[in-house]
């Protein structure tokens, strides 16, 4: 398992995973509005902070995108992919489970763009493992540890 | 049986290898089974602040965007209401809208699908309209006509109105009359066997 360390594999990664993260965000950021529909249409948030989420989330989307890309503080910004991942990945499941296939808000406010919300669970999990990898697993220049 | 010691600084193992150790005080150990894991790092200090850092950043970039005019949300709930029947935007079949068109001379119709798709085929006379684009299309000389017209009809691609009941919305907050939705969007009006243009 010595290979997650690759400082290699953790470029790759960040390319891969930053790229998917700046596209996620550019729609969103243009109008929050609509993302704040999108949210309440997942049914699981009090009004009150839908407006936060649909406020910040884009432009933390956009900074760990940036960050993953360019590797400017990549575990902090993988310890947020991660955070956001596991996030949508609730989100999902629980609207999975409740049978609502929800427009995911993913890659685009569209109310239009409805999804099965478990193939939605599974695009979603090899990301955040992606950034498990990112977050657990640093290169070896870059462990906390070394001597 | 593995000794521990720090990691090893030059193959990064958890414990001193016999390959960059040999000959040192240290008694020379193979590497464990263990130690050839992945052991979960700390949560150090430095991991903490550059996640502080990112947070910092989303706060300053969203809050600032958030006051610009045009894309402003209210910071806590009240500022968004879905959309509702009758006060935002009436429901209307393809038939009434039909109908509505060879009756008025002044019927508008919205088309929110991608814009391939109206290219393709649309509504006579629709005009193309991204939700996600509203500020660069919702100019002067649009909204004049839509206030102006005697009814404005927004359609997307099936069943699924919700952008549709979003941009009526918007079009009531600008000063329109409560637009159209048409049920069943385009689908619905095919399926009615109605006239279709095409821009091709």
């Amino acid at each position: 398992m010595i290979w997650l360390r690759n400082r290699w594999l953790h470029r790759a990664l960040g390319l891969v995973l930053g790229a998917i993260f700046l596209y996620a965000a550019w729609s969103k950021l243009l109008d929050p509005r609509p993302l704040a529909t999108i949210i309440w249409g997942y049914r699981l948030l009090p009004a009150g902070p839908i407006n936060l989420v649909a406020i910040f989330m884009p432009w933390l989307e956009l900074l760990v995108g940036l960050g993953l890309c360019t590797g400017f503080r990549r575990r902090g910004a993988a310890l947020w992919a991660s955070v956001l991942l596991s996030g949508f990945i609730v989100a999902l499941f629980i609207n999975a489970v409740r049978g609502v296939n929800v427009a995911c808000g993913c890659f685009s406010t569209s109310a239009d763009d409805v999804h099965d919300a478990w193939l939605l669970v599974v695009r979603d999990v090899p990301m955040l493992l992606a950034a498990l990898v990112m977050l657990l697993a640093p290169p070896r220049s870059d462990d906390p540890r070394r001597v | 049986m593995a000794v521990r010691h720090r990691v090893c600084a030059a193959c990064r193992q958890p414990d001193r290898c016999e390959q960059h150790h040999r000959g040192q005080r240290t008694p020379p150990v193979r590497h464990s089974k263990r130690a050839a894991m992945l052991p979960l790092p700390t949560v150090s200090g430095k991991l903490l602040r550059d996640a502080a850092i990112y947070l910092a950043a989303t706060l300053v970039l969203g809050a600032a965007a958030n006051v610009a005019p045009g894309r402003h949300l209210a910071w806590w709930g009240k500022g968004f209401e879905p959309p509702q029947v009758g006060s935002d935007f009436v429901f209307i079949d393809a038939g009434s809208a039909d109908a509505l068109r060879a009756s008025l001379p002044r019927v508008v119709f919205l088309d929110t699908r991608a814009a391939a798709d109206v290219a393709a085929s649309r509504v006579p006379g629709a005009l193309a309209i991204a939700y996600t684009d509203l500020a660069r299309q919702l100019r002067r000389p649009l909204l004049e006509r839509l206030r102006a017209a005697d009814a404005v009809i927004i359609y997307g691609g099936s069943d699924e109105v919700d952008v549709e009941q979003l941009l009526a919305q918007e079009l009531r907050r600008r000063g329109l009359a409560p637009p159209h939705v048409l049920v069943g969007g385009f689908a619905a009006w095919l399926a009615g066997g109605l006239p279709v243009e095409s821009a091709r």
